[in-house]
C-alpha cells in the first residue's frame, strides 16, 4: 500500500469522496436511499482573474441539466 | 354612487398639507389607502410564511450543527498539540456565507470581518492575501471592495443542508488551485444562540507547516500521510463552518421575517385606523349634508 498511485491522480479527498460513493452504493435499498441524501452536492465554481470572474462551471457535471448560470459576474 | 358623492364630500376634511385640489386629493386618499392595506397585508403574510419555513428548517440545522461541529473540535485537536513555529506570513482567506437574502445581516457580518482581517494593523496579513468566496451574497459584497484579492468563487452551497461532500469538494478546488499560502484561515458566522451570531474564524495550517512543527515532528510520518491529513483536516474544518453558517442564516432569516411580520402588522393597524376615520368622517359629512337639506325644506 505504500506505493499508491491514486495521489498522482486526485487529493485525499477526491479519494475519500470516490470510496464513499461506493460504500453507498453497496448499501440494502433502503439504507442506500438515506445515504445517497449525504452525497448530494450541486457546488459550482468560477475562477477569478484580476477582479473578473470567469466561467461558472459544475463541479460534477453529469448533474448539469442544462439551466447553468451566464459566465462572468 | 352613494359612496362616490361621499367621497366628494371629504373635501371639508382639512388637508394637513394645505389647501390644494382638495377634491381630488382626498378621494385618492381613501383609494390610496385601501390599496396600500391590501398591499401591506400580502407582504404580511408573505413574511409570516417565510418565517414558518425559517422555524422549521432552524431545528433540522440546529440538530446537523450539533453534529457537524464534532467534526471541527476533533479537527482542531490535532492543530492544539502541534501548534506551528513560525506565523504564518501568507494567509488564504475562506468565506463562508450563502446565496439567497431576506438573512438579516449575515453575510455583510462576514465580509465586514474578512476586510477587518485583512486591514488589521495588529497581526498584518498581505495585501493581497487570497480570497476565495463560498456564496453569492458575500461574492458581490466582497468583489465591490477587495475584488482583486478574489480567487475562487463558489455558490449553490445552502440550498439544504451542507453536505461533507461539499466541503470536500471545496477543500478538493483550493488544493488544486495554484494558490500559495501558509495558511487558511476560514470566515463563518457563529451560532451564539437562536437570536445572535458573530463572525469567528477557524485556522487550518497547511502541509509544510504542519510537518515543521515540534509536535508533529516528534512522530516519523510519510509525507504522503501528511499531506492526506492536512487535505482531510481543510475538508473537515470547511464543514464544520458550512453547517454552523448555515444554522446562523436560518436563525438569522427566521428573526428578520418575525420583525417583518410584526412591523407589518403595526402598519396594517395604523392604515386600518385612518381608514376608518375617512369612512367616517365621509359617512358624517353625508349625514349633515342630508339634515342641513331636510331642514331648509
Amino acid at each position: 500500500m505504500s506505493s499508491a498511485t491514486w495521489r498522482n491522480v486526485f487529493t485525499y479527498n477526491k479519494y475519500a469522496q470516490i470510496t464513499a460513493r461506493a460504500v453507498r452504493q453497496s448499501l440494502k435499498e433502503s439504507e442506500r436511499v438515506v445515504a445517497e441524501k449525504r452525497g448530494v452536492t450541486a457546488l459550482k465554481y468560477q475562477q477569478w482573474e484580476n477582479g473578473v470572474g470567469g466561467q461558472q462551471v459544475f463541479l460534477n457535471p453529469e448533474e448539469d441539466k442544462g439551466v447553468g448560470k451566464s459566465a462572468a459576474v | 354612487m352613494l359612496a362616490r358623492s361621499s367621497l366628494a364630500r371629504i373635501a371639508s376634511q382639512p388637508s394637513p398639507l394645505g389647501a390644494a385640489p382638495k377634491t381630488a386629493r382626498n378621494m385618492a386618499t381613501l383609494r390610496e389607502i385601501e390599496l396600500r392595506l391590501k398591499s401591506v397585508r400580502n407582504i404580511e403574510k408573505i413574511t409570516k410564511s417565510m418565517k414558518m419555513i425559517a422555524s422549521t428548517k432552524l431545528a433540522k440545522a440546529q440538530r446537523a450543527m450539533n453534529s457537524g461541529k464534532q467534526y471541527g473540535l476533533a479537527n482542531s485537536e490535532i492543530f492544539q498539540h502541534a501548534p506551528s513555529e513560525a506565523p504564518a506570513k501568507r494567509k488564504l482567506f475562506i468565506v463562508v456565507s450563502s446565496d439567497k437574502g431576506l438573512c438579516g445581516g449575515i453575510h455583510s457580518s462576514v465580509s465586514k470581518a474578512t476586510r477587518r482581517a485583512i486591514a488589521d494593523t495588529e497581526n498584518p496579513v498581505d495585501a493581497d492575501s487570497p480570497i476565495m468566496v463560498i456564496g453569492d451574497k458575500s461574492k458581490s459584497q466582497l468583489a465591490r471592495v477587495v475584488s482583486k484579492n478574489l480567487a475562487m468563487s463558489f455558490n449553490q452551497i445552502g440550498r439544504d443542508i451542507p453536505t461533507f461532500a461539499d466541503a470536500a469538494g471545496v477543500a478538493d478546488l483550493v488544493m488544486k488551485s495554484n494558490v500559495q499560502y501558509d495558511s487558511i484561515v476560514i470566515v463563518y458566522n457563529k451560532f451564539i444562540s437562536a437570536v445572535s451570531y458573530e463572525p469567528a474564524i477557524i485556522e487550518v495550517v497547511n502541509e509544510n507547516s504542519l510537518k515543521e512543527s515540534a509536535g508533529f515532528r516528534a512522530y516519523e510520518m510519510e509525507d504522503d500521510v501528511t499531506r492526506d491529513l492536512a487535505e482531510f483536516s481543510l475538508a473537515n474544518a470547511i464543514y464544520a463552518a458550512l453547517v454552523e453558517g448555515h444554522a446562523c442564516e436560518q436563525s438569522a432569516r427566521r428573526n428578520a421575517m418575525d420583525n417583518a411580520s410584526k412591523n407589518a402588522k403595526d402598519m396594517i393597524d395604523r392604515l386600518t385606523m385612518q381608514y376608518n376615520r375617512g369612512r367616517q368622517a365621509a359617512i358624517t359629512n353625508e349625514l349633515v349634508d342630508i339634515i342641513t337639506g331636510a331642514s331648509a325644506l
